[in-house]
């Protein structure tokens, strides 16, 4: 099609068009996918809690929070607030927050997509940020914090985020520090609304059932009034330092199971060391033919287990996370987890262990794209490691890794100084 | 636009158009095809029948937690190389009556696959040593959840409302934990032998199929499979309503979850239903209904909140239930304010505009629960299993449509009383002076 006036074609990469609206620097894609008469609409903020200082800490998340307390066209006062108009018509919408990036969305029937636009649009500048409305979500976010913390597994992985780095802002969890949710003010949200919530650092993502001329229309008509930021985004500097040495946390609280969970650095999700680790937590955790199913789970040290490597911004971890199973104890489950990581630095891995990973991911590409949600979705956390094609090369990427690769990852980055390790050790306890 | 992924305009013709239904042997099969590009998804079940109140329901989420184990063909790690090669998924669960099964593959491997999942079903292998191994992460996730405030107040309710023989009893975790020892592998060969076989057994296979392919994968692979002779043994009333308060004490845990409920009459077959589902949408069915709006939105008491129909069916009545999570220090004011909210909806039901709006909520959701292939296999199984014929998916908006105010209203009259609402929490609470031990 003819690129639409007032939007500059950047590029197509898997079958999504990237546009940038020359009024003010937003960037969209656009996927035209006719599975069923829906559409989804997401406004990726490159703003997480990786933004945030000591003191705000949880103000991406509180913010959030406030998006949906109105702006003066949309508010509860007139009966249209963003919930009110939006679900009305049978939206699913949302919002989330995580370490690199904040996203609104609304998943709808196709021709309510007008509305979608005009809410994300009007709400880009126009947010009412009240001091009631602080206040009277002080408090839902603190029941949120009450509920995270009955987790006890929850519990671990953030105190082994939070050992891991030290200097870094993924030092604390997105919803932020207890004290800072208590304290912070209406005027420290909107300083941080004010920052960051521009459309030079946004993405909007449009996929489904649309004629794109006519959506990147309404983008144009609702979005090109928005000016650019007089200033530009705070460029988040902090490095972690390197690790040098072994760091050990323990969380104890009333329970009945224990867990150990094991974290190394990694590096950021664009590295290409990042697939083969990717490729490397496939062999090592993925299903029931993985190396640590077959030598935890299924000899019942284990009764579950699941890793990952993070594709974040900024370096993350590699991570393993088990659970223990009944009468087995943490220090034997961290020691054949070690066993099974010793392997792989010393042999590598065989060919049909990489051919087998490749496919599982090869698959799991497939049904990432089954509906427009799970497009969108990837988009974001693509967008949030800092390039949305990042979801369409991810195949190919996957596809170059070798078996080399993999050991020579496993050799670099699974070594003892750079690794944090935590125990949920359950406390037997009774209520009066 | 010049995209190699758009198709033109989605397809919108009637689901009773576009859905193939056959019956395949002893399976009744539903294929529809669409534009997802090589990627095929199935939903399906059959009917069991657990004697629930011999603990039955337990024998099957053991024999299930053992299909994947081993065939009498294929070792465990068989089992796991052929899907895992393939990229592909297969699930089984137990689900009160039936045993569901759900998978996804891409398109070449659907006929493997679909071969694997019959040999699990009609001929596993049930290793001693394997059955050792799942007991114990049966165990592992019992005592899990007794850590989850969420499910042990859901737990707690059920065991006010219904009797053991009623399928959505769930029995104290220290109690199942006690059963589950005594359980010996015979017992768990004789009831997949007593209860596993083709009845009512439905196949909902969705996306970018090869309809000829499946139909025969299907004939080949579960020809023969017959029916088992178990009878049905369940209580399908939940009648067993008793108002009043109970605990489940779990130190450590600061946010409460409460679940207030009581048994209602009908099944999701009755006209009664949809006009239930639909005022109950009303108080607490998503963010703008009148929960959330009140004790979130107005007065910051908690997280989250909602209301809905719980574990009706087609075989059996359910209950009407209120959930909310509040923090220690509010769960007194928060359960007064829900309840304050509860009794004006009964007393004043819904209005002409409330209704209307959560009509085009209900709606546009179903249309937006229907963009993926699990979610049309999901739709068309459960369909299938309440006994209504492919059209109704068609017919469902013009059902929501018809429902009028007054009789939204009557429905609220006629099986809604907030006196009767049991009220059950699980987390760090004091105990209030009423309170029973959780049964």
């Amino acid at each position: 099609m003819e690129v639409p006036s007032g939007f500059t074609f950047q590029e197509e990469s898997g079958g999504i068009a990237s546009y940038r609206l020359d009024a003010n620097d937003m960037d969209v894609l656009l996927l035209q996918e006719a599975a069923a008469p829906v559409v989804t609409f997401m406004v990726t903020y490159r703003v997480g809690s990786r933004n945030e200082s000591l003191g705000l800490t949880g103000a991406t998340h509180f913010l959030e929070h406030l998006m949906f307390k109105g702006t003066e066209r949309f508010n509860k006062r007139t009966g249209t607030s963003v919930f009110n108009v939006l679900q009305r018509v049978g939206a699913q919408v949302n919002a989330t927050t995580w370490l690199d990036r904040t996203n609104y969305f609304e998943l709808l029937p196709k021709e309510h997509l007008p509305l979608a636009i005009e809410v994300e649009a009007d709400r880009m500048r126009g947010a009412l940020i009240e001091e009631r409305d602080v206040e009277s979500e002080r408090t839902v976010i603190l029941n949120e914090l009450d509920r995270g913390e009955n987790d006890a597994t929850r519990n671990l992985y953030h105190a082994l985020w939070s050992a891991a780095f030290v200097a870094h802002p993924y030092h604390h969890p997105t919803i932020g520090w207890r004290s800072d949710v208590e304290h912070v003010t209406p005027e420290g949200l909107r300083h941080f609304y004010d920052t960051y919530y521009w459309p030079d650092n946004a993405t909007l993502s449009i996929i489904g059932d649309v004629d794109g001329a006519e959506a990147l229309g309404l983008v144009r008509e609702h979005f090109s009034g928005i000016r650019r930021p007089a200033g530009s985004v705070p460029v988040v500097h902090t490095r972690e330092p390197i690790q040098r040495g072994e760091r050990r946390v323990t969380v104890r609280q009333s329970g009945q199971l224990g867990a150990v969970m094991i974290g190394f650095k990694s590096p950021p999700g664009l590295s290409p060391d990042t697939d083969a680790l990717d490729v490397l937590s496939v062999i090592l955790s993925a299903g029931k033919s993985s190396r640590l199913f077959r030598s935890l789970t299924d000899r019942g040290l284990t009764t579950n287990l699941f890793g990952g490597a993070s594709r974040f911004r900024d370096p993350g971890l590699v991570y393993v996370f088990a659970m223990l199973a009944p009468n087995r104890q943490h220090e034997e489950v961290e020691e054949a987890i070690y066993a099974v990581l010793e392997d792989v630095r010393r042999d590598g891995i065989s060919h049909e262990e990489l051919q087998r990973a490749k496919n599982q991911r090869k698959a799991q590409e497939a049904f990432g794209r089954d509906g427009p949600f799970a497009v969108a979705s990837q988009l974001n956390e693509a967008i949030a490691a800092g390039d949305w094609r990042l979801y369409t090369t991810i195949r190919d990427r996957i596809e170059r890794v070798t078996r080399e690769d993999v050991r020579r990852v496993a050799r670099t980055y699974l070594i003892e100084d750079a690794r944090t390790v935590g125990f949920y050790i359950p406390v037997q306890e009774t209520v009066e | 636009m010049n995209r190699t992924t758009h198709t033109e305009g989605a397809e919108l013709r009637p689901f009773a158009e576009r859905v193939t239904e056959r019956r395949v042997g002893p399976c009744r099969l539903l294929a529809l095809p669409t534009p997802a590009q090589s990627v095929v998804t199935w939903r399906g079940s059959f009917m069991s029948f657990p004697e629930f109140d011999s603990d039955e329901d337990l024998l099957q989420h053991m024999v299930v937690s053992l299909l994947d184990k081993g065939t009498r063909r294929l070792d465990r790690f068989a089992v796991a190389e052929l899907l895992e090669n393939r990229g592909a998924q297969v699930d089984f669960s137990s689900d009160g009556l039936y045993v569901d099964l759900s998978g996804r593959a891409l398109k070449e491997d659907v006929p493997d696959v679909l071969g694997l999942v019959a040999e699990q079903l009609r001929d596993p292998l049930f290793d001693e040593e394997e059955f050792e191994k799942a007991r114990a992460r049966i165990a592992a996730s019992i005592q899990r959840s007794m850590e989850n405030t969420g499910s042990q107040a859901s737990g707690s309710l059920t065991r006010h409302l219904y009797t053991r023989t009623h399928p959505n009893y769930t029995p104290e975790p220290a109690e199942r934990l006690e059963r589950l020892e005594s359980i010996e592998l015979p017992d768990v060969r004789a009831y997949h032998e007593r209860h596993f076989g083709s009845n009512a057994f439905t196949l909902a296979v969705v996306g970018d199929i090869d309809e000829d392919e499946i139909v025969e994968a299907v004939a080949s692979h579960f020809a023969g499979w017959s029916e088992h002779e178990a009878p049905a043994h369940y209580t399908s009333k939940a009648d067993r309503s008793r108002a009043g308060r109970s605990v489940v004490p779990i130190p450590d845990r600061q946010n409460v979850d409460v679940r207030m409920g009581h048994p209602v009459a009908f099944r999701r077959t009755d006209p009664d239903y949809i006009p239930a589902y639909l005022a109950t949408y009303v108080l607490g069915g998503n963010f703008s209904a009148r929960l959330m709006q009140t004790i979130r939105d107005e007065m910051g008491l908690t997280y989250g909140i909602g209301a809905g129909l719980y574990g009706v069916s087609a075989e059996y009545s359910g209950h009407w239930q209120v959930a909310v999570t509040l923090s220690g220090e509010n769960v007194d004011r928060g359960i007064e304010e829900t309840m304050r909210q509860v009794r004006l909806f009964v007393d004043e039901g819904v209005t002409n505009e409330e209704l209307s709006d959560k009509k085009t909520t209900v709606v546009g959701s179903f249309q937006v629960g229907l963009a993926t292939t699990s979610g049309l296999a999901s739709s068309l199984l459960k369909n299938a299993e309440r006994g209504f014929d492919v059209g109704y998916l068609d017919r469902f908006p013009d059902e929501v449509e018809a429902v009028t105010r007054e009789f939204a209203n009557a429905v609220i009259a006629r099986h809604l009383e907030p006196d009767d609402l049991h009220i059950a929490m699980a987390g760090t609470v004091e105990a209030p002076m009423d309170a029973a031990a959780s049964p």
